[in-house]
Parts: C-alpha cells; sequence; structure tokens
C-alpha cells in the first residue's frame, strides 16, 4: 500500500515538473490505467496458481500470491490508450511522469524493508536487521535510473511514439541491469523486460518512419 | 474522454472469462502415506539435530495464498535442497486433502502433520502461510508471516548460507 501511494506521490511530481501537452486529468488517467493494469495481472496470476477468481472473489483484492508484472503492464498500457480515446500521442505526454511514477514504486521498498539484494561492500550498502552482511539497495538504483530515464525522455522531441517507446525500453533496460543485483531462484522475468526493450525501441522506430504524419498532442 | 463505465465492464467481462477458464483441484482419494505426526517438542528436537540451515513452510491444502507460493518453494527446494533443508508443516487440515495438495504441487521434501498447529505458535508465526528460517541446530533467525515472494525467499537463503 504504501509503495502504491509513494508511486501516485512521484507520478503526480512527474506531472507537476513536465506538463507540457499533458491530457486532462494525466494523474488520474494514470492512476486508473494501473489500477486496470493490476487487476488484470491479480487475475492472470490467480489462474496460474490454479484459483478460481469467482470462487474465491476475495483473493482477487487481497493481493497475497502476487500479480503477474507482464500481463499487468501490458494491459496498464492498454486501458490508458483506451481512456485517452487511442490518441496515441497521449504516451508521449504522459511517458517522463510514468517513469517517475515506477521510480516511486521502487522507493516503496523503503516502507516493506525489502531494498537489498546481493552482498556489496560498496560504502552505501547497509545490512538488513540482525545481520552482518551489506548488500547492495538494488531497488532504489532502480529508482535512481528510472528518474534519470524520465529526465531523458523530457529532453526528446516530439515525434509520435519517440518518448513512449524510449520511457518503454528504458523501464526494461533499468530493470535488466538491476536484476542480477536481486537476489533470485527463477532468474526473474528477464523474458519480459527483453521484450519491452525490444518493443519500445520498435515503436519508437515506427513513430519515426511510418507515423510522421499523425501530430503530436498540443 | 474518460469513460469509467466501459473501463468497468470490460474488466468485468475479462475477470468472467479468465474465471471460467480456472480450475480448483481437490482429490480426496489421492493414494500415498499419511503425513506423519508431530508435536512442537519433538519438532523442535528434530530440527536440533540437522546441522545445516533449515526453512520450514507451514501451509495447508484449504490455504489459497499457500499454492501460490508452492511452485517457488519447490523450486528452491531443487536448487538449495542439499544446502538447506526444507520442511513442511501441513496446519489444520486432513489427511486426504494434504495428501492431494502435495501431489498436485510435486512438493518432494518433508512435511510434518499438525492439525493444532503448535509448531506455529511455538515459534510465534501468525496465520497461513509462515515461512521460518533455521540456522544450523535449529536457531530461528527470522519468521516471514504471509506468503512469500521470490526475493525475499532467495535473500533469506543466501543469508542462511552465509551462516553455515
Amino acid at each position: 500500500m504504501w509503495a502504491a501511494l509513494t508511486a501516485v506521490v512521484f507520478a503526480w511530481l512527474g506531472t507537476r515538473i513536465w506538463h507540457e501537452r499533458l491530457p486532462d486529468h494525466a494523474t488520474d488517467r494514470m492512476v486508473g490505467a494501473a489500477a486496470a493494469g493490476l487487476l488484470v495481472g491479480r487475475l492472470v496470476a490467480m489462474l496460474l496458481q490454479g484459483m478460481n477468481p469467482l470462487t474465491n472473489p476475495a483473493d482477487i483484492l487481497i493481493v497475497r500470491g502476487g500479480v503477474h508484472t507482464g500481463t499487468a503492464t501490458v494491459a496498464a498500457l492498454g486501458s490508458y490508450l483506451w481512456a485517452a480515446n487511442w490518441k496515441v500521442a497521449y504516451l508521449d505526454a504522459t511517458a517522463p511522469a510514468a517513469l517517475m511514477g515506477l521510480a516511486g514504486w521502487h522507493t516503496g521498498c523503503l516502507w516493506r524493508g525489502a531494498c537489498l539484494g546481493t552482498e556489496s561492500s560498496l560504502p552505501w550498502a547497509w545490512a538488513q536487521s540482525g545481520s552482518l552482511i551489506t548488500r547492495h539497495p538494488v531497488e532504489l538504483y532502480a529508482a535512481i535510473g528510472l528518474i534519470l530515464g524520465a529526465w531523458v525522455v523530457s529532453r526528446l522531441s516530439w515525434r509520435i511514439l519517440t518518448r513512449a517507446g524510449v520511457a518503454l525500453a528504458l523501464a526494461g533496460l533499468v530493470r535488466l541491469l538491476t536484476e542480477p543485483m536481486r537476489p533470485s531462484i527463477t532468474g526473474g522475468p528477464v523474458g519480459w523486460y527483453l521484450a519491452a526493450i525490444a518493443f519500445g525501441l520498435a515503436a519508437a522506430w515506427a513513430g519515426r518512419r511510418l507515423l510522421t504524419n499523425l501530430d503530436p498532442p498540443t | 474522454m474518460w469513460k469509467p463505465s466501459r473501463l468497468l465492464l470490460s474488466t468485468l467481462a475479462l475477470a468472467v472469462i479468465l474465471a471460467a477458464c480456472g480450475a480448483g483441484a481437490a482429490n480426496t482419494d489421492t493414494p500415498g502415506e499419511d503425513l506423519p505426526v508431530t508435536s512442537a517438542d519433538h519438532f523442535e528436537s528434530h530440527l536440533a539435530d540437522i546441522d545445516k540451515p533449515a526453512i520450514v513452510n507451514v501451509w495447508a491444502s484449504w490455504c489459497l495464498p499457500c499454492r501460490a507460493e508452492a511452485p517457488l518453494l519447490e523450486q528452491a527446494f531443487q536448487t538449495y535442497g542439499s544446502e538447506v533443508e526444507f520442511i513442511g508443516i501441513d496446519v489444520q487440515d486432513n489427511q486426504p486433502d494434504a495428501r492431494a495438495f502435495l501431489a498436485e504441487f510435486g512438493l518432494d521434501f518433508d512435511h510434518f502433520f499438525d492439525k493444532n498447529r503448535e509448531i506455529a505458535n511455538h515459534y510465534a508465526g501468525l496465520g497461513t502461510p509462515i515461512t521460518f528460517f533455521f540456522g544450523p541446530g535449529g536457531e530461528l533467525i527470522t519468521t516471514h508471516n504471509g506468503v512469500i515472494d521470490e526475493r525475499t525467499l532467495a535473500l533469506n537463503i543466501d543469508e542462511l548460507m552465509n551462516l553455515s
């Protein structure tokens, strides 16, 4: 809950910092899309775990079994576009703020005590309570990477899908680069990160090459 | 223009479609031996005899979050089973449902039956599931109440392996 609230605050800050050409009620639209994404991601996670959402409706809301990240992301992007009446350019307008929201989500680890990753002796590494092993604060690395990404995206030109595509690719890249520092059993959803990078770059390329007749939002 | 009614209808429709695809499994005729019944005292002495770290997972066949974490625990056992002892404690359950649960998820490590959840209460665990992390010789290092995610499990396994 604290991670979600922090994400909303960061996304709102993003819309204040980079307010150029934003649609009306940009923060509301982003929060609505995130909620729709979480719902779909939760339903997919339940089904993959062999749970029936109809017979266990409380477990849809009481998120005790996790959310399927990949489908949640796709659903959030889809519902955002739908809410924007398929004005693809609004993705570009909100891309920096969306990256800020993701950064906020990662800083939510501070409230949950879940920032730490693999061992490190770097000066800023710290140990979890009761342990002598110091570790990378990997979730804070990801947050810093996403904030830097938001700034980079805000500097890009206003070609259609350029900012949105690069933002998606950067979000995937930041997760991919920090993944080796996360303790893991399965290796993490690296395939989804690679897909985000590939799809984001392809969208940015297509926007610059194929969709030049569409106007950016004004 | 923002149209919440369309969004709501679509997400509900999607929920129904997805739910129709879901199926819960219940099999009270699963063959196999009953899980050994244990008490808190017996379990504590059992842990004291283990010379490597131990992860003790408290579960039940009726517990939906336990279903969510079961595949992860099996994967962790396959990866770290030679360095860390994995033990399951089935609580407030019955033997046929417990056997069906284990067969469904293929949890291939030792399990005990603790109908009155004596062990979980002994170590001050809350709710179900719970994952206890013990050092060699049975010293309780940390407790995770609720469903455990991959990162938390991996981090605590890493901490345990640095103890031994």
